[in-house]
């Protein structure tokens, strides 16, 4: 909402002329203000001036040389515009140095086709006063002193405009006298809206004889009322009001119109101007739609009417989409001579349906949406038949008729006195209480000890219990004047793991050495088909885009766009993952939310001091293996897959199940090419998913302490010559397993192939460490055991020891 | 190390100091032939006493009657502690003292001679092979330690590392998200005020987002909130406008879950993710919301207050200071939005200058709060005559871009390598 200063100074004359001081008031108070801009700056600079004398320029025929007197003395301009006035008409001269900040121009003197020009003859536009650019600006004769400021001469020419914030509970606040009065209250100040003027031409008449007015849905319209305007002359609007409209943003149409604008400026109560002569039949019926009728409203859509909408319409049908939009065919022209002029008050809710439903977001459905002011209807009406019959010489009917089709009433709210302290956390005067409530307009119905019964004003449909009388304290006295005092924390119990259970994925994620990202859950089908995860469980009715359109079934898809964008970035080498919930279904009404880790590693490794390798499969087993630790505290293993039970989107070579205490708790391998062809990317990166859900379902870890060894260990280490399909992790099983008993560790600590060994063999190298719990063991039990290790690997594998 | 205690005197003009170690270890210095000497080794009081009795005996003693045995001896005594001077190594050393100590040593061997001796010098002799034998263990253990000091010596004065080459990790550095970071702390400050971490579902029905928080059907309140709706597989026969199942629009859903399940009184945070259909530079489709939620008997806005100002000392900095200004959010009352002191332009008078980050007010807005509006404990079975309270909700994207100075919320979901690197 645009706020004119100017005009809240009319409406309460004792305002402060400090327009931040006013804002800051309104700030505080809850009507945000977030920013503020000068209307007409230049007309700080500008002068009037009267022409003298005109003829024309010496070498070009589109100029002329203009003689005009600025106050102190005449001077001659070089002026282009097809519009200057004959001897004596008013004009604004920009003298040299003044700036014109809506062209961003400073004068300066120069020559125009040869010919000295000191200063400027300007044009609406150039003033930055409206939108007229066509010509100069003439002022109405004999309206100002030649060599005055523009801004002394005509001060509608300048003001500060508020741009406020007004929140959808405080329709009140999208008028200036909501504006006004809520200011006075916050400055302490006197404040009573003006009265309505008569008309300066009335007649009286019933108005039954122009226009009959019919309300068929009392509760979607309980107030409907007319007045009607006979021999208008349309015209274009004076300056000062084109000038206010322009300040707020309206364009100025013609006076009839501009003023129904203005009215809805000042009273926040939006009105509508037909032209009677076409409304046919000379009827006006307010009902709802019936299916399928048509409306052409003013933006010149062709709209489908539904049977909730209402409408306000004539003999031939709908006329208006009520409250939101006026028709085509009954709008004012230059030509309409009698007007029927409307105010109304439209159910909230049926207003916000039918603005929805027709995606229409006017100034009019925007205050009749959060509720306008019912009862100043009669007020409003008079307001602008007054001010139309002013400026166009239009007699009004009188009286204006107002259909009352529904009984609407003020509320009346107790508001007990010890409640506002407790609530406010500070001790309130009484005094304090009741002056704050009165000067919003508040009426103190009845007292009794302790209790205030306060009837609340038509404008504040807000307003309907106990504690919004104690905001309305709280706020106009400032919550500065709150004390901050730490309250008593009885925390709840039962909080639920799944907070914890993501923080800790996290934090062993970051530990292992990645970043995480935050991906967006909606992803597309496409993506989630791609990657072969479960399909959508949780479709958006109104997505952004088709490619967030679905709530994710997995966290790969959103990785590996991460992963794509980046490449595109030029950045090949990333360790990412990323926590979040999976929408899976769960056969209820809301989907199960599970949550999961996703890890994709890509491009190179690098090891200290030496050369980046590639990564592979066994990057992804060492940061499942270390996350799923990390989380669990629990034996963790990683077992292939098989083909069958694959992961469609892992690598069928590297696609592993990862298993906590035997528990499958995730998966992990290289990503399918197939998959990584559909994100554009070029090679292989390796995916860990891991099951938070399942994994935590695991339960805390079972560690217990065993006893520290107080024997001393005998070390062997022992390689063998195998055929290289044979799993290593099998040879490594094989000895733990002859060694149980008497081994406390058996380890894999080298493989590789080529150099001395045989084509189609790998050396493979265990250390094991030998200890018993209850002695010392011998060197022959040592070796025996070793033996027996050693042969059955032979046996087993067909090893051979290398020696 | 070495005893600080004043070394004791042991035989006349010798001294012994005992340090420390598994049997206790001593050093003894006193006058040796070459001038002072030092005889160092493990063992208790009593060995370095037995030492240096040694060393005088054998002084003594060199004045005997020469026979071949003696000037073995001789030449022994005259020899051996150059042949260990000799010595580089440790390894040196050992070989040196085994040549005379060891099975086969020159000293042993003239211990086997002794049987030979005439009965009446064997005594003498015996003593005197005993104190050159005691002679030659001391002098080995001076040299060892010599060599070892010598070793630890190159060791200390050898060239220094080259630290300017790259540490070794054992895994790359690992980054949490600016969001994970941000939030990780908020939760920290409230959960350290004693607030619990709840959590409820992102998809969610519209009456426990919207209806029971008292948002009017068909009230503008709902614009400030642009909802994505959902329909959920299966779904029992609903169509898109009964299903009325939507993406949460703020974590507030939590409160009225924890409310129909739970008596109060309550304390709680409520961290996730919530939707709204917005998608420019300072809004996202998906954001992350905090709410704190706390409702007891007697609940006042000067509690309210209480929590964020203790909030806003904790999270920003001591002497952050805190401005409510009301507003409207229809499920408090009353209602507020709460700005802090700019953390970038403070003076070194608490003042605040006025930056870019603040457009010059000093202030920087950073969530709202309220009263729990008495509709919202109607609506969940509660009595507003009994139980107050008051929740606040911030976005957490809104406090990192104020906190790291991140100019596009856009930013933040695009996870760029390069972007994530930088927390």
């Amino acid at each position: 909402m645009k706020a004119s200063v100017r005009w809240l100074r009319e409406l309460c004359p004792q305002l402060p002329d400090d327009p931040k001081g006013i804002a800051d008031r309104l700030t505080a108070a809850g009507l945000e203000v977030e920013g503020s801009e000068e209307f007409g700056r230049s007309a700080d600079s500008c002068v009037v001036a009267s022409v003298v004398s005109t003829r024309p320029h010496p070498s070009r025929s589109g100029l002329r040389l203009v003689t005009v007197d600025q106050g102190k003395s005449q001077q001659e301009l070089v002026c282009g515009a097809p519009n200057v006035p004959d001897a004596g008409g008013l004009v604004v001269l920009a003298p040299l140095g003044s700036h014109l900040p809506a062209k961003g121009i400073t004068i300066e003197r120069r020559s125009i086709a040869g010919v000295a020009s000191e200063g400027m003859l300007c044009s609406e536009a150039e003033l930055g006063l409206g939108d007229d650019g066509s010509g100069l600006l003439v002022l109405p004769p004999a309206s100002a002193r030649p060599g005055a400021r523009l801004a002394d001469a005509l001060p509608a020419s300048r003001d500060t405009i508020l741009e406020i914030a007004v929140t959808p509970n405080r329709p009140d606040g999208l008028g200036h006298l909501g504006l006004a009065r809520e200011a006075a209250a916050l400055f302490a100040l006197p404040f009573a809206p003006p009265a309505p003027k008569d008309p300066p031409r009335t007649l009286e008449s019933d108005l039954a004889e122009f226009v009959s007015l019919t309300v068929e849905d009392g509760e979607r319209c309980p107030l409907y009322a007319g007045a009607v305007l006979l021999d208008v002359r349309v015209a274009p609007s004076p300056l000062e009001i084109r000038w206010r409209l322009a300040s707020l943003g309206v364009r100025a149409i013609s006076n009839v119109v501009d003023v129904t604008n203005l009215v809805m400026l000042e009273f926040g109560h939006p009105m509508h101007a037909f032209d009677l002569d076409k409304v046919r039949g000379g009827a006006i019926v307010v009902r709802r739609a019936m299916a399928r009728e048509k409306l052409r409203t003013l933006d010149g859509a062709d709209r489908e009417l539904a049977p909730d909408d209402l409408v306000i319409c004539d003999g031939g049908g709908p006329s208006a989409l009520a409250g939101i939009m006026g028709g085509g065919d009954s709008e004012i022209t230059p030509a309409t001579q009698r007007v029927l002029l409307e105010c109304a008050y439209f159910d909230p809710p049926g207003i916000r349906r039918s603005a929805r439903r027709h995606s229409l977001h006017t100034e009019s459905s925007h205050r009749f949406e959060r509720g306008v002011d019912w009862a100043d209807t009669r007020v409003v009406l008079a307001r602008a038949a007054a001010w139309i019959s002013t400026l166009t010489g239009a007699t009004a009917i009188t009286p204006a008729r107002v259909v009352e089709a529904k009984a609407l009433t003020r509320r009346t709210v107790a508001l007990r006195h010890n409640r506002l302290s407790a609530l406010l956390g500070t001790t309130v005067a009484h005094g304090d209480a009741v002056r704050v409530l009165e000067r919003l307009g508040f009426a103190l119905r009845a007292s009794e000890p302790g209790v205030d019964l306060w009837e609340a004003p038509s404008f504040r449909p807000d307003v309907s219990r106990e504690v919004d009388l104690i905001e309305e304290v709280g706020r106009v006295r400032g919550y500065d004047a709150i004390p901050a005092t730490l309250p008593r924390v009885r925390a709840s119990r039962d909080a639920g793991p799944r907070q914890a259970i993501a923080r800790r994925a996290r934090e062993a994620a970051v530990a292992a050495g990645l970043s995480e990202a935050v991906t967006y859950a909606f992803v597309s089908p496409k993506e989630l088909q791609a990657v072969g995860a479960p399909n959508a469980t949780v479709t958006l009715l109104n997505p952004l885009t088709e490619e967030r359109s679905v709530m994710r079934t997995s966290l790969l898809p959103g990785l590996l766009r991460v992963l794509a964008q980046a490449r595109r970035h030029g950045e090949r080498d990333a360790r990412l993952f990323t926590v979040g919930a999976l929408f899976l279904s769960s056969g209820a009404s809301l989907p199960d939310e599970r949550l999961g880790l996703t890890v994709v590693v890509a491009g190179e490794r690098t090891a200290w001091l030496s050369k980046p390798q590639r990564v592979d499969v066994w990057d992804a087993k060492g940061i499942a293996v270390d996350i799923v630790f990390r989380l669990l505290r629990r034996p963790v293993s990683v077992l292939s897959a098989p083909a069958s039970e694959r992961p469609k989107a892992l690598h069928p070579r590297g696609a592993a199940w990862i298993l906590a205490d035997g528990t499958r708790v995730g998966h992990l391998g290289p990503l399918h090419p197939d998959v990584a062809d559909a994100f554009e990317i070029d090679d292989t990166p390796m995916v860990v998913e891991i099951d938070l859900a399942a994994a935590h379902a695991l339960g805390p870890s079972p560690t217990r302490f065993t006893l520290l060894p107080r024997f001393p260990a005998v070390a062997r280490d022992l390689a063998i010559v195998v055929r290289d399909d044979v799993p290593a992790g099998d040879v490594e099983q094989t000895a733990r397993e002859v060694a149980a008993g008497l081994a406390e560790r058996v380890t894999l600590f080298d493989r590789f192939v080529g150099g001395s060994i045989p084509a189609g063999h790998a050396s493979i190298a265990l250390h094991v460490v030998y200890r018993a719990a209850d002695r010392t063991l011998t060197d022959a039990e040592v070796d025996e055991r070793h033996a027996r290790v050693v042969a059955a690997l032979e046996s087993r594998f067909g090893a051979t020891l290398r020696t | 190390m070495l005893s600080r205690k004043p070394p004791q005197v042991c035989a006349e003009g010798w001294f012994v100091v005992w340090g420390p170690g598994p049997k206790g270890w001593f050093v003894v210095w006193g006058p040796g032939p070459k001038g002072w000497f030092v005889v160092w080794g493990p063992g208790p009081k009593r060995a370095a006493c037995c030492a240096i009795d040694a060393l005088v005996m054998s002084a003594a003693g060199s004045d005997g009657i020469l026979s071949s045995m003696e000037r073995s001896i001789a030449a022994l005594r005259a020899g051996f502690r150059q042949r260990f001077e000799a010595a580089e190594t440790e390894q040196a050393l050992r070989d040196e003292n085994a040549k005379i100590l060891g099975k086969k040593g020159e000293l042993t061997s003239l211990l086997r001679q002794l049987g030979d001796a005439p009965p009446e010098s064997r005594k003498a002799i015996g003593e005197l092979v005993n104190a050159l034998r005691r002679e030659v263990e001391a002098s080995f253990e001076q040299r060892l330690f010599a060599i070892a000091r010598d070793k630890r010596d190159k060791d200390l004065n050898a060239p220094p590392f080259d630290l300017t080459l790259p540490g070794r990790t054992p895994a790359p550095l690992g980054h949490p998200h600016p969001i994970s970071r941000v939030r990780d702390e908020i939760i920290d400050v409230l959960v350290s005020l004693g607030f619990a971490v709840h959590d409820g579902p992102e998809v969610e029905v519209e009456e426990n987002n919207f209806a029971k928080l008292g948002f009017p059907p068909d009230h503008p309140a709902t614009d400030m909130q642009d909802s994505f709706w959902v329909r959920v597989e299966p779904g029992a026969g609903e169509g898109p406008v009964s299903a009325r199942t939507l993406l949460r629009t703020h974590t507030s859903n939590v409160q009225i879950r924890a409310m129909t399940t739970h008596p109060p009184p309550m304390a709680f945070i409520a961290p996730g993710v919530v939707y709204r259909r917005d998608d420019d530079a300072t809004h996202s489709p998906m954001f992350h919301q905090i709410e704190c939620f706390l409702i007891d008997y007697q609940v006042s806005l000067a509690h309210l207050k209480g929590v964020l100002a203790e909030f806003a000392e904790r999270f920003f900095g001591s002497g952050t200071p805190i401005r409510l200004r009301p507003s409207y959010f229809p499920f408090v009352e009353p209602g507020a939005e709460v700005d802090v002191g700019c953390p970038f332009c403070k003076r070194p008078d608490g003042r605040r200058a006025g930056c870019s980050v603040c457009k010059g007010t000093g202030w920087i807005e950073i969530l709202g709060c309220g009263m729990v509006h008495p509709v919202v404990f109607e609506s969940c079975g509660l009595d507003p005559e009994i139980w107050t309270g008051f929740a606040f909700g911030m976005g957490v994207e809104r406090v990192a871009i104020v906190r790291y100075g991140i100019p596009d919320i856009r930013l933040f979901f695009e996870n760029d390598p390069r972007f994530l690197a930088q927390f």
